[in-house]
Formats: C-alpha cells, sequence, structure tokens
C-alpha cells in the first residue's frame, strides 16, 4: 500500500472559513449550553445532586466539544469534498496516518480515564455512609420504606415508647419526610416485583430486590442529604416515582419528598402531631379504622374515594357496605368483610383474578401484620363506605367483635388496650423484623 | 448535489428484465439452499417486522401524546405494547436484517459460491417464522408485559401464560441466530480466494467475523437464561424466587452477559456497512483500514466486560466501579471507527447517493449516541437517569441512528446488486430528509424528558412533561411516515429502475465483479480481488474497473465517461 504524503488533501480557503465559523459557533453553543441546564435537569435540592450536576457540566463540556468537532468535520467534508458535477474521478490514494491513528486512539482513552477518575470521587464521595444518619433529637432513628404495586409506604420506627414501652412507629404512606441539613439513610425492601425508588431532584435512585421473607427481606440502601434550595417556601415537595417497571400501576406509583426548613419545623408539622394521633387514637371504631387502614398497603390495589385511592389491580372498595351482606349466603356483612381481609382467598369477587396479600397476626410481613383489634376498626370503617349499610353499625361494638369470633376464634378487646397493647403488638412485630434484617 | 450517471440501457423494459435473469419471485416463498434467496428472504421478513414493529412504536406515541391513560385500555396494555415493539425490534428486525446482508454480499465478497453449510442457512432462516409466530401468539394470550428485559419476578410470578411463548420464541430465534452464526464463521475463516488474506478482507465481513463471534459466544447465555426463566415459570422451580432460595440478580446478570454483547451484534455490521459505503462512494481508500477491522474485535472483546452497567441501581455498590471503567474504555475502540471514517471522506469525492446520505446521518447521529454512552457510563450521573426517557433516546440513537440508517444506507448500496435495477435517487434523498429530521426530533427531547424526571415504561405521566412529548409524538409520526417513501422506492424499482449493470457504484470489492443479480453460482469463473479491497484512485484500481465494466458490457451496457 502506498502511503505518499503528497496525496494528502489540500484544504480550501472554503474549507477555513466554515471551520473558524464552526469554532466559534461551538464556543457559544457550550456557553449557551450552561445556561440551559437549570431547564434540563430538576432542581438541585439535596448535597448529591451539586456533584452529579457538576460531572453532568464536565460530561457536556468534553461531548460538546466531541460533539461539534465531529459535526464541524462532517459539515466542512460534505461542503469541501463533494464531488463536483461531471467529476468522475477518484479521491486521493491516501491509506491512513499512524500518528494520528495513535492520537485518537491515546487522547480519548486518557479522556475516558479522566472521567472515569472523576466519576469515582464523586461516587464515594456520594455514597459514603455517613455518620450520623437519620438524626432525629439527637438520636438516630431508621426510616424504612417498603414498595409494594403499587405504592410507596414509609415507616418511622421512632426513639420513643409508649406507656407500655412498645417503640412507636410512624406510618406516612408515599410521603418521606425529612429537612435540610438530615442525612437520610433509607432503608428499602420491597413486598412483590423490583421496583426502583427514583428521586429526582435528589439525583438519588436505588432498585428494590425481592428476598426471602423469613430471612427478613433483601433490604437495600438510599443516603442523600436535602440542601435549601433558593426561592423555595417551605416545607418544600419533590416527586419520588417508580423507575423500574412493576406492572400496570407503574406511572401513578409516586410519592413525594417533603423537605422541612429545620428540624424545628419537622417536629412541629410532622413528628410530634403523628407521635401524638399514635398515643392518642380515637376511641370510636370508625375513626381508628380509618387511620389503621391507611397503615396498610390497601392503596395499592384498591380504589377508595373516601381516602382518594386508585389502584385497579383488586376490586373497588366504594359502597363496599352496601355489597357486603350480599356476597356470600349465610355470612354476615361484618364477617364477609372480616374474612376478606385475614382470608382473602375464601372468596373472589368476579373479575379479578389476583390473589391478595395475607394479612393477619401472624403473617411474615411485618408491614402486614394485623391484630383482631386492628381488624376490628379496619372492617367497622368499611362498614362505614356505602349509602346505607349491610352492617349492624347501631352495635358495631359487639356486632363485629362476635363477626371475628365467629369467623377466627379471636377475642377482640373493644377498648383497644387503652394501656396501649393493641397497638404495641404490631410495633413489636415491626420492631423484631427491623431487627433481623439489620 | 451531484446527481449519478447511471447506465441506462437503450432495450425496451421487457428486453431488460430478461437480461437480468432474475429468480422468480415465488423462488423466495420456498425452502432454497441459495444465499441469495435467503439473503433476501431474510430481508423482507425483517423488514416486515419492522413495519409491525414501528405501528406499535406509533401507537405507543399516540398513548403518550396525553399524560393520562387514553389509548389503551389499562396500565398493563401499554406494557404489552412496548414490551412486543422491543422484542420485534430486536430479535425479529434488527438481528435478522443484518443475518439479510451478511448472507447476501459476505459470500460474494469473499468471491464463494456459497456460505459454507448451505442447508444450515436455510435452517436457520425458517427457524425465524414460527419463532415470530409463537412470539406474536403470546402477544394474544395475556400477553408478556414485563419488557423485552422480562425481570423477574414481574416475569415469572407476575405473569400470564403469554410470558412462557415469549421466551419459547426467544430461544428459537437465539438458536437461529447461533447457527448462522456459525456459518459466517465458517465461512469467512474458510472460503476466501487465496489471494485474499484476512488484512485484505473487505471491512463488512471483518465485521460479520466480529459480530458472529459475540453471536457464537454470548447467545448460550440467553439460552441459559430462557431456560432457566421456563423451568421457573412451567416446572415450579425457583431460580430467580426468593422465597425459594433463588436471585432475581441472576437473571439481570445473565440476560446482560448475553444482551449488552448483543448490542454490537446489532450495530457492528452496520459499522460494516459503514466502511463500504463511505469508501465506496467518497472514492478514497478506508482510513486505517487495519484499525477499523481491528477496532471490531476490540468492541468484541471488551463488549463482554461491560454488562452489569445495565444493573448500576440494583448491582452491590462496591461492583459497580470496574463496569463503570470496562464501559468508559469501550468508547476507544468506538471512537476509532469514527475518526476513520472522517479521515475516509476527508479530501475525497464525495458522491451523494442515497446511501452516502444515510451513511453520513449514521455518523451524525451516532455519535450522539456514542456521547450520551459515555455519559451513562459515569456512574454518578447515570444513578440519575438510568431507567429513564434518557436511556430510551440514548439507544434509540445507537440502535435507530446508527443500526437503522446502516441497513437504509446497505439498502440503497446494495439493491442494485440484489436486484440489477437501481433505486430512485430523488426518492431516496426526500426518504433521507424524513427520517433524519422526523428521527432527530424524536430521540433527542427524550434525553431532556429523562433528565428532568420522566421514568421510563410509564402510560402516564405528570402534564409538564406533555409539551415535550407531544413534540416527540408528532416527530414520531413524520419518521413512521417516512418509511412509506422507501417502501414505495423498493416496489417501484424493483419493477422500473434502470438496469444497474455489474457495477454502477464502481467498487473493488468482489460482489461487484459479477452481473447484477449474480448468477446461481455467483461467478462464472473464479475471480480475482483487487489487491486492496479500498484502492480507490491508483491507475491500477482504475484498469482493474475498466476491465470488469468491459467483462460485463456484453450483457449490459458499459458505463462510460468515467475516468
Amino acid at each position: 500500500m502506498d502511503n505518499t504524503r503528497s496525496n494528502i488533501p489540500a484544504i480550501s480557503p472554503a474549507a477555513v472559513v466554515v471551520t473558524a465559523v464552526f469554532l466559534l459557533v461551538s464556543v457559544i453553543g457550550i456557553n449557551w449550553f450552561t445556561t440551559f441546564v437549570p431547564v434540563v435537569l430538576p432542581e438541585q435540592a439535596s448535597a448529591e445532586s451539586k456533584s452529579v450536576d457538576e460531572l453532568f457540566y464536565i460530561l457536556m463540556i468534553i461531548g460538546g466539544v466531541v460533539f461539534f468537532m465531529i459535526q464541524g468535520m462532517l459539515l466542512i467534508s460534505v461542503i469541501a469534498f463533494r464531488a463536483r458535477p461531471g467529476d468522475h474521478s477518484d479521491g486521493p490514494t491516501y491509506h491512513g496516518n499512524p500518528l494520528l491513528e495513535v492520537i485518537w486512539t491515546v487522547i480519548p482513552a486518557m479522556v475516558v480515564v479522566f472521567l472515569a477518575v472523576v466519576s469515582y470521587n464523586i461516587w464515594t464521595q456520594n455514597s459514603e455512609p455517613k455518620a450520623s444518619v437519620n438524626m432525629v433529637e439527637g438520636q438516630s432513628i431508621s426510616i424504612n420504606v417498603t414498595g409494594a404495586r403499587y405504592a410507596w409506604t414509609h415507616q418511622y420506627v421512632t426513639e420513643r415508647f409508649d406507656e407500655a414501652g412498645n417503640q412507636i412507629v410512624i406510618n406516612s404512606g408515599p410521603d418521606l419526610h425529612t429537612f435540610i441539613g438530615q442525612n437520610v439513610d433509607l432503608t428499602l425492601q420491597t413486598q412483590d416485583v423490583i421496583h426502583s425508588y427514583w428521586a429526582p431532584a435528589m439525583r438519588v435512585k436505588q432498585d428494590l430486590l425481592p428476598g426471602d421473607p423469613a430471612q427478613g427481606g433483601r433490604p437495600t440502601q438510599l443516603r442523600f442529604t436535602p440542601v435549601r434550595v433558593e426561592g423555595r417556601a417551605y416545607p418544600a415537595e419533590y416527586p419520588i416515582v417508580c423507575a423500574e417497571l412493576c406492572g400496570d400501576g407503574h406511572g401513578r406509583m409516586r410519592g413525594s419528598v417533603i423537605v422541612y426548613e429545620d428540624e424545628n419545623q419537622f417536629l412541629d408539622l410532622f413528628y410530634e402531631p403523628a407521635i401524638h394521633a399514635i398515643l392518642n387514637p380515637p376511641a370510636d371504631p370508625v375513626l381508628r379504622g380509618e387511620m389503621e387502614i391507611q397503615n396498610y398497603i390497601c392503596n395499592s390495589c384498591h380504589i377508595l374515594d373516601s381516602l382518594d385511592w386508585t389502584a385497579t389491580t383488586g376490586p373497588s372498595l366504594n359502597g363496599i357496605a352496601e355489597r357486603a351482606g350480599e356476597r356470600v349466603p349465610g355470612q354476615s356483612a361484618e364477617e364477609y368483610i372480616a374474612t376478606s381481609i385475614w382470608n382473602s382467598g375464601a372468596f373472589r369477587v368476579p373479575g379479578y383474578d389476583q390473589q391478595m396479600a395475607a394479612f393477619g397476626p401472624d403473617v411474615v410481613e411485618a408491614a402486614n401484620v394485623m391484630t383482631p383489634e386492628q381488624l376490628y376498626s379496619i372492617v367497622a370503617y368499611l362498614c362505614t363506605q356505602g349509602e346505607g349499610s349491610d352492617c349492624d353499625m347501631d352495635n358495631a361494638s359487639t356486632a363485629i367483635p362476635d363477626a371475628i369470633q365467629t369467623v377466627f376464634g379471636y377475642e377482640v378487646d373493644i377498648t383497644f388496650g387503652m394501656d396501649g397493647d393493641a397497638g404495641a403488638e404490631s410495633a413489636d412485630a415491626e420492631a423484631e423484623a427491623g431487627e433481623d434484617s439489620a | 448535489m451531484a446527481t449519478i450517471a447511471v447506465p441506462l440501457g437503450a432495450q425496451g423494459e421487457q428486453q431488460e428484465a430478461d437480461a437480468l435473469r432474475r429468480p422468480a419471485l415465488s423462488d423466495y416463498l420456498r425452502w432454497s439452499v441459495d444465499h441469495k434467496i435467503i439473503g433476501v428472504q431474510y430481508g423482507v421478513s425483517a423488514f416486515l417486522f419492522f413495519m409491525i414493529g414501528g405501528a406499535m412504536a406509533m401507537l405507543i406515541r399516540l398513548e403518550l401524546w396525553t399524560p393520562a391513560l387514553d389509548v389503551m385500555v389499562s396500565g398493563a396494555a401499554y406494557n404489552s405494547l412496548f414490551t412486543i415493539h422491543g422484542t420485534i425490534m430486536i430479535f425479529l428486525f434488527i438481528i435478522p436484517m443484518w443475518a439479510a446482508f451478511g448472507n447476501f454480499v459476505v459470500p460474494l465478497q469473499l468471491g464463494a459460491k456459497d456460505m459454507a453449510f448451505p442447508w444450515l442457512n436455510a435452517f436457520a432462516f425458517w427457524l425465524i417464522p414460527p419463532a415470530a409466530v409463537i412470539v406474536l401468539l403470546g402477544y394474544f394470550v395475556s400477553p408478556a408485559e414485563a419488557g423485552w428485559t422480562s425481570y423477574p419476578p414481574l416475569s415469572t410470578l407476575f405473569s400470564g401464560d403469554g410470558q412462557t411463548l415469549w421466551a419459547l420464541g426467544a430461544h428459537l430465534l437465539g438458536i437461529s441466530s447461533i447457527m448462522g452464526s456459525i456459518n459466517f464463521i465458517v465461512t469467512i475463516f474458510n472460503m476466501r480466494p487465496p489471494e485474499m488474506t484476512l488484512w485484505r478482507m473487505p471491512l463488512l465481513c471483518w465485521a460479520v467475523l466480529a459480530t458472529s463471534i459475540i453471536a457464537v459466544m454470548a447467545t448460550p447465555f440467553l439460552a441459559g437464561a430462557l431456560t432457566l426463566l421456563l423451568l421457573d415459570r412451567v416446572a415450579g422451580t425457583t431460580f430467580f424466587d426468593a422465597a425459594g432460595g433463588g436471585d432475581v440478580l441472576l437473571w439481570q446478570n445473565i440476560f446482560w452477559f448475553y444482551s449488552h454483547p448483543a448490542v454490537y451484534i446489532m450495530v457492528l455490521p452496520g459499522m460494516g456497512v459503514l466502511s463500504e459505503v463511505l469508501s465506496v462512494h467518497s472514492r478514497k481508500p478506508v482510513f486505517g483500514y487495519r484499525m477499523v477491522g481491528l477496532s471490531s474485535m476490540g468492541i468484541a472483546f471488551v463488549g463482554f466486560t461491560v454488562w452489569a452497567h445495565h444493573m448500576f441501581t440494583s448491582l452491590q455498590p462496591e461492583l459497580r466501579i470496574p463496569f463503570m471503567i470496562t464501559t468508559m474504555i469501550i468508547a476507544v475502540p468506538t471512537g476509532i471507527k469514527m475518526f476513520s471514517w472522517l479521515g475516509t471522506i476527508w479530501g475525497g469525492k464525495i458522491r451523494f447517493t442515497s446511501a452516502m446520505l444515510f451513511a453520513l446521518g449514521f455518523l451524525s447521529l451516532f455519535v450522539i449516541g456514542g456521547i450520551s454512552g459515555v455519559m451513562l457510563a459515569a456512574l454518578p450521573f447515570d444513578i440519575h437517569v438510568h431507567d429513564t426517557y434518557f436511556v430510551v433516546s440514548h439507544f434509540h440513537f445507537v440502535l435507530f441512528g446508527g443500526s437503522v440508517f446502516a441497513v437504509y444506507a446497505a439498502l440503497y448500496h446494495w439493491f442494485p446488486k440484489v436486484t440489477g435495477r437501481m433505486m430512485n435517487e430523488r426518492l431516496g434523498q426526500i426518504h433521507f430528509l424524513f427520517t433524519y429530521f422526523g428521527f432527530l426530533f424524536t430521540f433527542f427531547p427524550m434525553h431532556v424528558v429523562g433528565m428532568l424526571g420522566m421514568p421510563r415504561r410509564v402510560a402516564v405521566y405528570v402534564e409538564a412533561f406533555q409539551p415535550w412529548n407531544q413534540l416527540i409524538s408528532f416527530s414520531a409520526f413524520v419518521l413512521g411516515f417516512s418509511s412509506f417513501i422507501v417502501i414505495y422506492n423498493v416496489i417501484k424499482s424493483y419493477y422500473h429502475g434502470p438496469i444497474a449493470g455489474a457495477n454502477p457504484w464502481r467498487a473493488l470489492t468482489l460482489e461487484w465483479q459479477t452481473t447484477s443479480p449474480p448468477p446461481a453460482t455467483n461467478f462464472a469463473d473464479d475471480p480475482i480481488p483487487f489487491e486492496d479491497p479500498y484502492g480507490y484512485g491508483t491507475e491500477a484500481s482504475g484498469a482493474y474497473l475498466d476491465a470488469v465494466d468491459e467483462a460485463f458490457s456484453g450483457a449490459q451496457p458499459a458505463r462510460s465517461g468515467s475516468h
């Protein structure tokens, strides 16, 4: 192969002009892009987001140079080196230039090594476990996130105890509550398929992996530290979405990160009221049930307008009290609803083929443990869902416990163990499961 | 734009058709062991699936016109739609489409009479129709809704029987791919003319060789993964069921150990096409031939070490770093190709044929896919955009902006050889413009919605993203429309295109040194390859091409005024 240097194509003046214009455009373009960044990325609401965006700047500048260089060379080529009409001759027989090839092998290699080093530094800095995490009132608490088709549930295992000495667990549903400067360290666990917990404004994402429930599942960790966003009113709200396909309702599996201005605001608006509600549950079983039912993942499958539930995997709970008495011959409305929760396989609503998750006093999943007292209040609440009710609501405090006694043989403490026993049992189970997984 | 001097016969159309001696259309519907027939069988069926998969993409974009769920009946129906879209595009379109060009062109470029194992070749093709029937049937019986990646336990404990059929179909397609690849490897190593050393082999053959090596090494892992999936689904095993001691990451590891190299199965042949088209249509040798050939091998090798970057959000954190580094490194051989191609056209005499336009389009779009690929390799940034529309954009830039543009370049380049007739260049240019801009405005904005917070595979999204999605959907419809232009062009040109002659592009590789279409045995005599497959611009190559023109001018009119 002949490699005569004399064949190197001459560059025409037109090409030089085009090159100059293009270089100018690229410099302006890259500059313009840096002002454009806030439009293409969400707010920087965490310490991590700042370093990730710095990396993005670096990637964009290097990527921009490569982009404009290659598109520019392409543009110059198609303008300067097009065959003129009637010119059927060949181009120069030029087979290559070893020096040039070494350059365009070594320089990109150096660039990617540089990018790998920068990325590594940011990664280690962001993912390193912090010394003090989830600090509330000077103590480190656990924040557990459960993903279930198609809802997020956040649980705060507090360092507070009720009168009986049981640890208090706050369930804040699809919302994560935190405050500026708190080192958040979430423990994530799925109940069914793989989900992915993504808070775009925090630039963090972590998959939830199914594990063996008997061995405490397969918890994964997610860490970030919220920071102040200028111009934002607090508490500020940022989205949480599911990023891993999990089925029919994947797109609506959402939640919010609610960031408070400081620990005091967090305590005043979220933490203390939640603990107060747990320590002083309503005595009325219906109100109690409305509170209890939201501690479970029922919303991930059912519609219930009263609570803004929208999922459609399972049958709708709207007007359930009107239908409950007629579903199964020989079963009262109370018996039917209680059975449907603890022994959901007993009757399958026509048109729905998916087995509901197991709930009850002895189930393995900590989040699904349900005492007879909790069942009593939830049945009482569902008995109010409808225009009329098949339930005997005038005598709810005897009719429902009797139904539970008949179907499952459990005694129900209708005082809810005002000394704190009822709520405590489930908290116990959860605390135990938490220890297992840790 | 320069027009192409196309030799036109003075004879009437009937005489032209007689002179072409093309196979009857019915020959394409039968079992045949002729690699040229099989190539067309692969190509036409793959294009058919491209249209089906494309129609599904149109439905996807229609659903995403509004933030609410309105076109599809449920989220699950939408999931099934993109699952079957991805499956068709990957397993039934792009991989078989490269088997089409590989089959037709590689034996000709090697001066061989056929593939090494003609019967195996036909068998590999005929596995595709039953596999396609199985996959498509699955769509009508409780369809798979776990995406083409089929992550358990969604694809095992939570999916209907369509998922089983999906896995069976994919299994068959994998077998087909392995058999085809073995055939290519054996053919390329054993059936070259004595003068053609490996270093004188056309770069398409290098690319097909690298591709086939990847396919033979990687596809058995897909088969293994699918077997475990099938066992979990039908035989009660628990390979991927945590409650039975299984592990969902086992699937992700095996699946991506195949499917990342498979990305190169899908794009390397396109890179081979680029080397051919850019060199021929800019009348200049491939710049740095050896490095272009070797970089295919480099990509094939490094491609086996990067799979876990698909698992950056699920992998144990300490394992993520090594995969970030390997993923960064694979940009280097890809960069070598990009720069070598630019070096090829630099200083050449570029003819703006449709084939060349699509090849230039590939360069312009693939670089964007390459840049976003490096961005995705950067672990902290990937964590943010993993499983978002940024990723959807990235892989469409490499698989559509890359592979599909290369498929079109190959179509316009070799159509004259396959059918004996030229395609309409004006329609080709219109097709290019619609495809290029339709593509750009469909997929570039996806980067932005992904970064802003829109995950992939969702039928519903927040209202803030609607303007972006409407721009994307509108452009997608333009892109969808563009494919009708090329279909019209192919059909019209097949019957009425100008007679091509043996070597309309004056190319030096051996497939052009025989009639168009070639006779059943490909070459009347054993062809003698020119010493350098891309040695344009020398007196010797000019003389060689003139001799070829002369040799075939009896059957077909010679080209005039080429010097």
